[in-house]
């Protein structure tokens, strides 16, 4: 950390401590310092520091007085401090967001004490409505969960989005979590013969199997798991007019280079032809297919196959 | 690093007692451990604390000392811009906040620093359910939507005008939802594709329409909302793709069961653009059935595409 975060990080963790102490007179210290996120000896520098603080000029009845009696602390003198530092807007959004998000999941007690802890939150800020926090869902979420709770092997019926495919899969769901928009499943495919992720909103069908399966190690980093193109993915370059500025702010892309005029050449992996087509098709005119050579027509063919079904137009 | 820390504090007790602006020479007076003599490194100093004291959401006045303001400036922090207000809250509550931070996480900011203003971390930590995207500029929209204070900023090149009513996040997105000044209607934006700051008007400015959700305004698909003229539009679903669709669009939109397993949904279509991708994502496994209009929109577009000419 640099300095400067250094002296903000401590300041702030002091300016929640006093108010706490000042209510709480004679706690003890191992539980300030977990309480506070801080070690006991960093607890007690801080405490120490803070006799040498208060109202000018700085005389005995000015100063904040600590008192450490054995493991408990007592401060007095400091009445200024006895509320603590409000919250600031983006704390305000971010602890309303967490805690509606997860109240928005499946399962939680809608009366329970986080219901009820944002309820005070939100008067505080004043925020009612104006913030809403819509996690979606997915019809066997439940379903999918419970099997992570208990180890249990299911089959799965899959809608492959980027492959365009139904499958039929025995999975070892290993965790469910909800990122870019959408609830997963982390699961050992024994189609695949590998780790995957499958969309929750994707899964059609969950059937228990009755097997139980070892938990393996599961990866924390959510990012790594959604998102891995593999060498050999194919690695198409367009050209985008400057309405098509989503692709890149949408996608990810291994390279991106703007045109004068607000166009963009964009490079991206492609595991998958229905990914490709459909990419093509949304585009329309916005978009040119300019490597390699064999997919420059690949949004006229998409079209085409499309058309068949309009042919008595 | 101890003598930084002990003058922050002495600054903030001094700034929160005092009952009138205070000068800078006057705080150097003051506070201890004290500033230097030197009048341009003691400015530069005392900024600088301004700033450490700012990003922990402190908030130093600059008050006019003189009606007719010419004299020097004072500073003070105003108690009802510093203390929060009384909370009450329960170390249940408060466990049950440290669950919900660590379990849902946002996008660069750790809430965690949050919780030791409402009273610190008890009980456990969660283990990640869900992340969720986060903006720099998220906490300003939002903060303007509390305090019913209009916000302008650039969207897609061109400035706009918003009494912003609520931040909504969906489909992994924050959007500001609010009355567009400049188009007279409700509009919503993507938070993450407004350039730059976010400016913000007086607070109180605005009325919130009664009984309105921000959430209403993007509860709908993206192609009901949009300025086209309304269209009922129905389209036919393959038999692999119906239980999905209908999924999607729920219950309600179903308008006929085939008996081989396709289905006839029905929609409002306000955002022709918006409907198209919707139709086109599910490539050749649906068709617009009516009206002509849309249909021959999309078969228009296909003929374009499969001709290799612009449109």
């Amino acid at each position: 950390m640099s300095p400067k975060a250094v002296a903000t990080d401590r300041l702030r963790r002091v300016l929640a401590l006093v108010p706490w102490i000042l209510a709480h007179p004679g706690e003890h210290l191992d539980d300030l310092a977990s309480r506070f996120g801080m070690t006991r000896a960093a607890l007690e520098r801080e405490l120490s520091l803070l006799q040498f603080c208060g109202l000018p000029p700085y005389t005995a009845d000015r100063l904040i007085d600590v008192d450490v009696r054995g493991d408990r602390v007592t401060i007095r003198l400091a009445e200024y401090f006895e509320r603590s530092l409000r919250l600031t807007p983006s704390e305000g959004v971010a602890l309303l967001t967490a805690g509606r998000a997860l109240l928005a999941v499946p399962g939680s007690d809608p009366n329970g004490p986080l219901a009820r802890a944002l309820d005070k939150l939100a008067g505080a800020l004043g925020a009612g409505a104006n913030v809403a926090v819509d996690v979606g869902g997915a019809r066997h979420l439940d379903e999918l969960r419970d099997a992570v709770r208990g180890g249990e092997q299911v089959e799965i019926d899959y809608y492959s989005y980027a492959r365009d495919e139904m499958t039929t899969r025995t999975i070892d769901p290993t965790r469910v979590f909800h990122a870019f928009g959408a609830w997963y499943v982390a699961a050992y495919c024994h189609r695949a013969a590998g780790e995957r992720l499958f969309r929750a909103d994707r899964v059609r069908a969950v059937r228990p199997t009755g097997q139980r399966f070892e938990p393996r190690p599961d990866s924390e980093r959510v990012e790594e798991l959604v998102y891995h193109p593999r060498p050999d993915d194919l690695r198409v370059t367009l050209r985008l007019a400057p309405s098509a500025r989503w692709v890149p702010e949408t996608y990810p892309t291994e390279k991106v280079v703007d045109e004068p005029g607000g166009g963009c050449t964009v490079t991206l992996a492609v595991s998958e032809r229905a990914f490709l087509d459909r990419l093509l098709l949304a585009l329309g005119p916005a978009g040119e297919v300019i490597a390699p050579r064999e997919e420059r027509d690949a949004g006229a063919r998409a079209a085409r196959r499309l058309l068949a079904r309009y042919d008595g137009l | 690093m101890s003598d930084r820390l002990e003058r922050l504090l002495n600054l903030t007790a001094t700034l929160l007692d005092t009952r009138r602006p205070l000068t800078l020479d006057e705080i150097a007076e003051r506070v201890s451990p004290s500033y230097p003599d030197d009048r341009t490194t003691r400015r530069r100093q005392f900024e600088r604390d301004k700033e450490t004291l700012r990003d922990l959401g402190i908030d130093i006045s600059v008050e006019s000392l003189d009606p007719f303001g010419q004299a020097e400036v004072g500073y003070r922090i105003r108690p009802e811009r510093y203390y929060l207000p009384e909370l009450d809250l329960t170390d249940e509550e408060r466990a049950a906040l440290h669950v919900a931070v660590t379990a849902v996480r946002l996008e660069g900011e750790d809430a965690r620093d949050a919780l030791l203003k409402l009273g610190g971390l008890t009980g456990e930590a969660s283990a990640a359910v869900a992340e969720l995207p986060a903006s720099p500029v998220l906490g300003d929209l939002f903060d303007a939507a509390a305090r019913r204070a209009p916000v302008r900023f650039r969207y897609r090149g061109e400035e706009r005008d918003l009494a912003p009513y609520g931040v909504v996040l969906r489909w992994g997105h924050w959007y500001v939802v609010g009355h567009d000044r400049g188009r007279d209607a409700p509009r919503a934006f993507r938070v993450d594709r407004i350039d730059g700051d976010v400016a913000v008007g007086s607070p109180g400015d605005f009325d919130v329409p009664a009984g309105f959700d921000p959430a209403q305004l993007l509860r709908d698909d993206p192609m009901r909302f949009g300025d086209d003229r309304p269209e009922h539009a129905r389209v036919l679903v393959d038999p692999t793709r119906a239980a999905w669709v209908v999924e999607q669009l729920g219950d309600e939109a179903v308008e006929e069961r085939r008996d081989d397993g396709s289905v006839v949904v029905g929609l409002e279509v306000v955002n022709r653009d918006a409907f198209r991708s919707w139709v086109l994502g599910l490539l050749d496994h649906a068709e617009v059935l009516a009206p002509d209009a849309l249909r021959a929109d999309l078969v228009e577009w296909l003929r374009a595409l499969a001709n290799g000419k612009a449109s």
